[in-house]
Order: C-alpha cells, then structure tokens, then sequence
C-alpha cells in the first residue's frame, strides 16, 4: 500500500470525531463595519492602513495622485511596475517618461521603488488584496523597499468576508487563475529582535497607498 | 528532531535558575497575551466568543470529515497544476525533498518557517545530501546561526536577548557592532536577500489548505514566506493532514483568528494562498509546486479521545498564557512544540513514557483552554494523558504504591482517622521552612511547599461542633 493509501485507510477507519458538529450557519464577520457607506469606507480604509504604518494620500484629480507617486519616486531613474492596464492611473506611464524614470525588469532587486494596482481593499483592517496574473509579476510588491499601491475608492469593500462574497459572485474558477494571491496588510515586520517593532525585514519597509476618489459623486 | 522530553524535569530545573531567560519570556508572553486579548476582544467580549465557538466547529466540522476533504484537497491541487505527495512519516517527508531536489537539480534552499520541517528534521537531511539550507525567518535564521531549535512556535527565539542576538552577528557575520534593532535586522535582509535570490528551491509550510478550491495558505509578517515561495524555481510546502478546511468561508474565518490570537494583528502582513503554480503569461512564480501532505502520527491520534488536538491552528496563545512556560522557556520541553499544546502533543507524536512529565508540567489553570482560538481543552487531555501514564506502568513505582495506600486507607474511615492523626502529629517532627526532606519523594517537594496540617482535623471539628449544637438544643 502506498502512504496515501496507508493513511487515508487509518483515518476511514477510525472513529469519527465531531461527527455530531452542526452545518456552518450565517457567519458572524471578524471585524465589522459600522458604516457601510462608500465614504466612511474609504475614511475606515485609510485610518486603518495609516494605524498600520501606511501612508494614505486620498486624491480626487489623477494629477494629485500622480505628483504623489512621483514624489516618493524622488530622484530614482528607475522603478518596478506592473503593466499600466492594471494600475487604473491612465496617465501614469506618461507622467514616468516626462519626469525621466524607466521601468526596470520586475526581477531587479536594486530597484527602491514599486507600482501595483490592487483587486480589491479592505476597509476593515486597512488592507490590499493583489492577485498575480500577466502583467502583475508579484516581484513589484514584494522586493523594493518602497511599494506604491493605486486603488480606485470604489474598489474598497468592507471587509474580507464581504471580498469573499464578490469572489464568489464572480466564481471560483477567477480565483484559481491567479496563482498568487496576497492580502498585504501594511508593511513587511518582524519582532524577532526581543519584540522589539523593525518594519522592512524582507519586504517593503514603506506603503504608499494612493486611493483614487470619485469628485462626480 | 530527536525528542528530549525526557529531560524535562532537569531543563526544567536549569531554566528555573536562569533569570535573565525568565524575564525575556515573561516580557514577550505578557505582550503578547495582551495584545491577544485587545484583537480578539476588539468588538467586545461577546463578540470574541462567538468567534472562538465559531472558529472551533469550523475546525471539527472539518476534522469530521477529514479524509475526504484531503481527497477532495489532492484533486484540486493538482487540478491547480501543484503535485501532491504523501508522507507517512519523517523519513519518508525528507525522501520526498530529497528527491524532488534531485528532479530540479537543487544545490541552494531557502526556507520560511515550518514546525513539521522542525518535526521532520529536514535541515539535517538536506545538509547530509550537501544542500545548503537557509532559515530565512529572522527569528529561525537567528537560532539555526546559534545552533539551537526554536523556543517558541510564533516567536521562535523568544528566550535571546537583544545583546545575544548582536553577538551571535558580530561573531559569525561580522556585523559591524551595534545595540540599535533596525540596523541589525537590516544587516540581516542583505545577507538574506541575496539567499533568496541565488536559491533553487523555496521551503515552506501551510497554514491552512481549502479542500473546495485546493488553494495553501500561508500566513507570514516578514514576506519571507512571499520571498520563498515567489523566487526560487521550485516551491516545497510541508503541510500536517489535518490543516484542510472544507470551504473558503471558514479560511476567511480563521485566518483572521489566527494572527489575532498569535500576535494581536487584525491580519498578517502577508495573507497569501497560493493556487499552484506560475500559469501561463504570468511573469514570475515557481515553475513547479509540491504540496507534502504530512502524516507523522496524526492519523494515529485521530480515532482518539485526543482527536480535538488537531484542530490546532498553532497560534501559540496557549503558550504565551501558561504559567509554566513562562518559568521555564521552550526549550525545556525538548521537542517542537513548546508549552501547554507541546505537553500534549509531544506525547502524542513520540513518545509516551519518554515525554511523560510533560502532562505533569501543567497547574491545570485552564488558561491554555480559556485562550485558545478554536476552544481545545487542552486541560482536559492533560489529565487523560496522566491517567494514560498510570494505565500503561509509567509512573514511578513509589507513586503507585502511594495511590495503593492512599486507596486502601480512604476505603476504611477507621484507617483513614488513623492516619490523619499520624500526619498531624508526624508533621511536628518535620523542618520548619518549605524544603523537606521526602526522601525518594523529594522531587515532589523541591518544586512544592508542603502545606500545613491544620491543628484540628475536619472530622474532629464536626464532632465537637455537633456537640456544640446538642448542647445549645438542649438549653
């Protein structure tokens, strides 16, 4: 008999523990939201991720959100960025030419600064939710020591049991095509060091989170 | 790793005469424990609880079903592109590394931390067949530098100081000497980076595996696990058998619970599950992904009134909350899991007889229940273990002929009276002060003060206050 036979046998073969646990009901989320409403979400959003050591800049024209980003850019000629289809910034690629800053392969880890869109954000706990996919290496978020994030407001939902329901409102086979997955709540940590609080152990030691607001509503 | 839960007693003996590892594991316990208390009770305590009871039937609703999740687990995996292997116990978990290894033509490993790659003695295995293997956890980095096994299934290297860390990288890294935290930890990222960069294979654990969509999930702070799992050409995660959970609802649910009750975080930095893996188009990403689905002495415990322990989700709040831990340290226990969950695993997942005073490591205080995520009655398997220990001989023979005594004279109020009076009047010839000298039953006292007999017995008191009462009456 093979292991997975050998185990798979003793496991059927044994009493069943829990037999009697009743089916899953409603369940209650982790961490609620008070507000619901697509401007306290966005204010939920942003006092989270700053209480996570984030830096939020809530912008409503594209031209603030891009002086923004170059601002963190800073004297670098060179950064790490997703394909600008999936950053919803359209004159992002543009505004890196102008100002002379090329966009390096995503493996190159001398690079300081990263550019992601997300998929989705979490009000809740201030978090990013961002799936990997061509044209999104998972590099960018990953290696520089800086990680930019643009988010549309409307891309804000609550909290991870309400980003679940959209997952499954679009099937679990858009799920499974990614496959990578992170949820990114604020910097790389570590308290290793006698609990001692150190951001950037291996990921990024700063979140730029750019949250792109509607002026039309 | 070979267990030396044998040694409890004595580690335990040399832990208690080290303050400087007491105060460090009581300072990052009690941060911890009250970190945990604020996140879980964030929403009130009403709130926290139901998220305990829930956490805990989603955990035995899925252990109910456990075989055929992990099919249902396998099918999906490997309709995600993973191939999935079987492991039934050590040996065979390094043979599967070993081998894929070869496949890939491995040289270099960079691993993020998992206890079963500590249950399975992986690092030993590899560096035999001359691979080199690098813990990239800081915390697991630092103790494989020392030369030393984790303390702590969170925090694995809970017991050093910040000034043994310092030494431990001026010495064997030549880091530059410096008291200041952040510059040791980004000293630390150099060195690492450039490990995770020329690596061939990425080790990981899993946290959890969704049967329904045969997603691993991973749940990591330093992006360790991200950097192992998204650089390195092949990806090997080592998950226990029963990590499955059946929907993506209940992932949802305790992956929150989870650093909640770990550290005090509403989430982990990096919430990652992982569907296989590169696809097509996509930029990086390993070309390969392993999922070993590790038995080791699960499947033996899983039949038995121990079976809840697998509902485990290794948070360590039991851990941060044990009194015992906190005087003794980790590596006291001598296996890989460390404080109340290590007291009843161990037994379960080596030995009995060889563990067998760590059931006993125990004031059965009820926190490590009182505390934990998914509600495990940890108290209630400690006492079922010590009864394990007497069934099966493996107690000292002086404490069975003891509970013979002591069952003989209870059966018999004439003997019983007897004897009382004998340790009333027998507890005068004694030393004042707490050590007494028990003789073969000294190791009782050493750790123990021997309580005082009151003056008068209960039976006497009752007799002389029904008198009282008679006389009172009669008046």
């Amino acid at each position: 008999m093979t292991s997975r036979e050998t185990i798979l046998a003793r496991l059927r073969a044994a009493r069943r523990p829990f037999a009697d646990t009743p089916p899953p009901g409603d369940y209650l989320p982790v961490a609620p939201v008070d507000d619901e409403r697509p401007a306290a979400l966005v204010e939920h959003f942003a006092a989270r991720a700053e209480a996570l050591n984030c830096t939020v800049y809530r912008c409503t024209d594209e031209r603030a959100a891009l002086a923004a980003i170059l601002d963190v850019i800073g004297a670098d000629r060179q950064v790490l960025c997703w394909d600008f289809a999936h950053i919803p910034l359209p004159g992002l690629g543009a505004a890196l030419a102008r100002a002379g800053v090329a966009v390096a392969p995503p493996s190159d880890p001398s690079v300081r600064v990263g550019i992601t869109g997300a998929d989705a954000a979490l009000a809740a706990t201030g978090s990013l939710v961002i799936a990997s996919g061509p044209g999104k290496p998972r590099q960018v978020s990953l290696l520089p020591l800086v990680h930019v994030a643009v988010v549309r407001a409307d891309q804000i939902v609550p909290h991870l049991e309400a980003w679940l329901a959209t997952v499954r409102a679009r099937g679990l086979d858009a799920f499974q095509a990614a496959s990578s997955t992170v949820i990114i709540s604020g910097p790389s940590r570590t308290a290793d060091i006698a609990m001692e609080l150190i951001l950037g152990m291996h990921g990024p030691g700063e979140l730029h989170i750019v949250v792109l607001e509607d002026t039309s509503a | 790793m070979r267990s030396q839960a044998a040694k409890f007693v004595a580690a335990a003996r040399r832990a208690l005469a080290d303050p400087p590892l007491q105060d460090a594991v009581k300072r990052a316990t009690d941060t911890a424990a009250r970190k945990r208390d604020l996140a879980m009770f964030a929403h009130g305590r009403d709130h926290g609880e139901a998220l305990r009871q829930q956490a805990a039937a989603a955990r035995r609703r899925a252990l109910s079903r456990l075989p055929e999740l992990l099919e249902q687990a396998e099918a999906h995996l490997t309709a995600n592109g993973a191939t999935v292997l079987w492991a039934a116990d050590a040996a065979e978990v390094c043979a599967h590394v070993l081998d894929i290894a070869a496949r890939h033509h491995v040289r270099r490993v960079t691993k993020s931390k998992s206890m079963v790659s500590e249950e399975v003695g992986l690092n030993d295995a590899l560096a035999e067949a001359g691979i080199e293997v690098l813990e990239t956890d800081l915390g697991e980095y630092i103790i494989q530098l020392a030369g030393e096994p984790p303390s702590h299934i969170v925090t694995p290297v809970i017991h050093k100081s910040k000034e043994a860390i310092r030494d431990l990288f001026v010495q064997r890294l030549g880091m530059p000497p410096t008291d200041d935290a952040p510059t040791m930890a980004r000293f630390a990222r150099g060195h690492l980076r450039a490990a995770f960069l020329s690596s061939d294979m990425g080790i990981s654990g899993g946290n959890f595996i969704i049967a329904e969509t045969g997603t691993l999930c991973l749940v990591t702070n330093e992006g360790n696990g991200r950097m192992v799992t998204a650089l390195p050409r092949v990806h090997v995660a080592l998950v226990g058998i029963e990590k499955v959970v059946a929907t993506l609802e209940e992932y949802v649910l305790l992956t929150q619970v989870l650093p909640r009750s770990a550290t005090g975080q509403a989430m982990a930095v990096y919430t990652h599950m992982i569907n296989g893996p590169r696809r097509a188009g996509e930029p990086d990403g390993p070309e390969a992904l392993y999922v070993v689905l590790v038995d080791n002495g699960r499947s033996a415990i899983y039949g038995t009134s121990y079976a809840e322990v697998l509902g485990c989700i290794r948070c360590g709040a039991c851990i941060n909350a044990c009194p015992i831990y906190e005087a003794t340290g980790g590596h006291a226990y001598g296996w890989v899991y460390p404080g109340p969950i290590g007291a009843v695993l161990t037994p379960l997942l080596t030995d009995l007889k060889d563990a067998s005073a760590l059931p006993h490591a125990s004031s059965l205080c009820g926190k490590c229940k009182e505390v934990c995520p998914v509600d495990i009655d940890l108290p209630r398997m400690l006492l079922d273990l010590r009864y394990d220990l007497v069934e099966a001989g493996h107690m000292p023979w002086l404490w069975d002929a003891g509970m013979r005594a002591w069952s003989t004279a209870t059966r018999s109020p004439r003997l019983f009276h007897s004897a009382a009076r004998a340790a009333q009047i027998g507890q005068g010839l004694l030393p004042q002060g707490r050590k007494v000298p028990l003789g073969p039953l000294g190791g009782w006292s050493a750790s123990r003060e021997l309580p005082r007999f009151a003056r008068q017995s209960f039976r006497a008191w009752w007799a002389a206050r029904n008198q009282e009462e008679d006389r009172h009456d009669q008046s």
